[in-house]
């Protein structure tokens, strides 16, 4: 048998590249589900503010929000409360239209609130929590509780049946909360893409909305907006039962949105 | 999204522009080298796939500062490697020990005989934990180029060094390894064949 060689320079190179290659790593975990689910739920932080007055497109956006923090500041006012509140006839939602599409740039991701299970949420927020019989448990659920009488959430992952939603990452977010308490609560904006359709859920009023995401802006009170809140929504059923507010948000069609809201016990 | 795969820097812009689709894409691709990244310093499953999350995590909310069309995977790699160096704990260490006894098994060469094998085997495991001496600087730069194949301009920005140093750099940290190995160290018989 020869003699084992001296380890040179190059020798040593070349065994640490050979055991690169059969290195016994463990094997490495699916991280990309549990990044998802963890940027999902927070907004990314927004793109350095010294670049606003070079970028037009920027520029144009925070002109878009300024627009929409007056208009909720105008519905706002108790005189012409009323009437809005008549016109749309689902407590806590309020829609407008916009003429012009919004600047193509991002607005924020989803902001929920805080991450519960549902047999907590059910103590958090003043009303019966609904969970769509056709849908099953939610994947996960949130509470707002800045919301008077509390908000919650309830989110279900893309699955078969139920297409992702680029917007939100999710696939279907059932919403409810106290329309009779905050009759203002969201203010939605609707561009001339979106198809606006007034409809009804088991008798009661509401609103079928579809076609191009329109921007969502949360009104937390009757002098405080949440500009953070201006978020994309996608194919949106919202409707009013017993003082609750419901909002379904999926990419689904209306049939298919609305054979789950008539479900809801 | 169909169609060819969009490159590094496209999903980088879509992501920065809040498309989670476009982030998971990048992380799908990358989370391999991450947690492998991350191992090299950690030792241990746990804290290594710790360490990728957090990084991935971190590196998303840190996109807005991100510089457009700058290389993503070095970037991504100097994240990991600072949440890594973070998670080195006392019981990590302990893991990292269990993980390095197994680290001695990594056979596969069904080709040689089961002496060769074996010596093949006790070689390797040798360089794993002469490796495991090293400080982590040295250790990652030995890792980037030989395990992961960075280039020069890569490792530069991952070790957050300038790219002319890169080279006297890993020809030390190769030195220190020299140093730690066993006086009496051989390359196996079988080495130099199953090099391919």
């Amino acid at each position: 048998m020869a003699d084992p060689i001296r380890l040179g320079d190059a020798d040593l190179e070349r065994a640490l590249r050979d055991l690169g290659r059969r290195y016994p790593y463990p094997p490495t975990p699916n991280l990309a589900a549990t990044v998802r689910t963890r940027i999902v739920v927070r907004p990314i932080a927004p793109v350095r503010p010294i670049a606003l007055w070079r970028d037009p497109r920027r520029l144009a956006l925070v002109a878009a929000v300024l627009l929409v923090l007056a208009g909720a500041a105008a519905l706002i006012n108790p005189a012409t409360r009323d009437v809005i509140a008549h016109f749309f006839h689902v407590r806590g939602v309020v829609v407008t239209r916009v003429p012009s599409p919004q600047p193509s740039i991002s607005p924020n991701p989803l902001d929920l609130g805080h991450r519960t299970t549902l047999e907590e949420a059910r103590s958090q927020v003043d009303f019966t929590i609904a969970v769509p019989p056709a849908l099953g448990v939610p994947d996960a659920v949130y509470v707002d509780s800045t919301v008077v009488g509390g908000e919650v959430a309830l989110a279900y992952n893309p699955r078969p049946g139920i297409p992702l939603v680029p917007e939100t990452g999710l696939g279907l977010l059932v919403t409810e909360f106290r329309g009779d308490l905050s009759p203002q609560l969201i203010l939605k904006q609707a561009e001339p893409g979106t198809r606006i359709e007034e409809t009804s859920v088991n008798g009661d009023p509401g609103w079928w909305l579809e076609g191009q995401p329109h921007m969502i802006v949360v009104i937390e009170s009757p002098d405080r907006v949440r500009p953070e809140t201006l978020r994309l929504a996608a194919n949106t059923l919202v409707w009013e039962h017993g003082g609750v507010t419901y909002r379904i948000e999926s990419k689904l069609l209306k049939a298919e949105a609305m054979r789950i809201a008539v479900g809801l016990p | 999204m169909e169609g060819r795969p969009l490159d590094d820097t496209a999903l980088v812009e879509r992501a920065r522009n809040g498309d989670v689709n476009a982030y998971e894409a990048l992380v799908q691709q990358y989370q391999e080298l991450a947690f492998r990244v991350a191992y090299q310093v950690t030792g241990n499953a746990a804290d290594a796939e710790d360490a990728a999350q957090e990084a991935f995590v971190n590196a998303y909310y840190a996109l807005a500062r991100f510089r457009a069309g700058a290389p993503f995977r070095p970037w991504l790699l100097r994240i990991v490697a600072n949440e890594a160096r973070n998670r080195r704990t006392a019981a990590g260490r302990r893991m990292a020990l269990a993980d390095r006894a197994k680290a001695a098994q990594t056979s596969g060469e069904t080709a040689l005989s089961p002496e060769a094998a074996a010596e093949a085997d006790e070689f390797r495991a040798t360089l794993v934990n002469s490796l495991r001496r090293l400080r982590d600087d040295d250790r990652l730069i030995l890792a980037y180029r030989l395990f992961f194949d960075l280039s020069e301009a890569e490792m530069a920005e991952a070790l957050k060094c300038p790219t002319g140093t890169v080279k006297s750099r890993l020809s030390r940290a190769l030195g220190r390894l020299r140093a730690v190995l066993p006086a009496d160290l051989r390359l196996p018989a079988a080495a130099g064949e199953s090099n391919g």
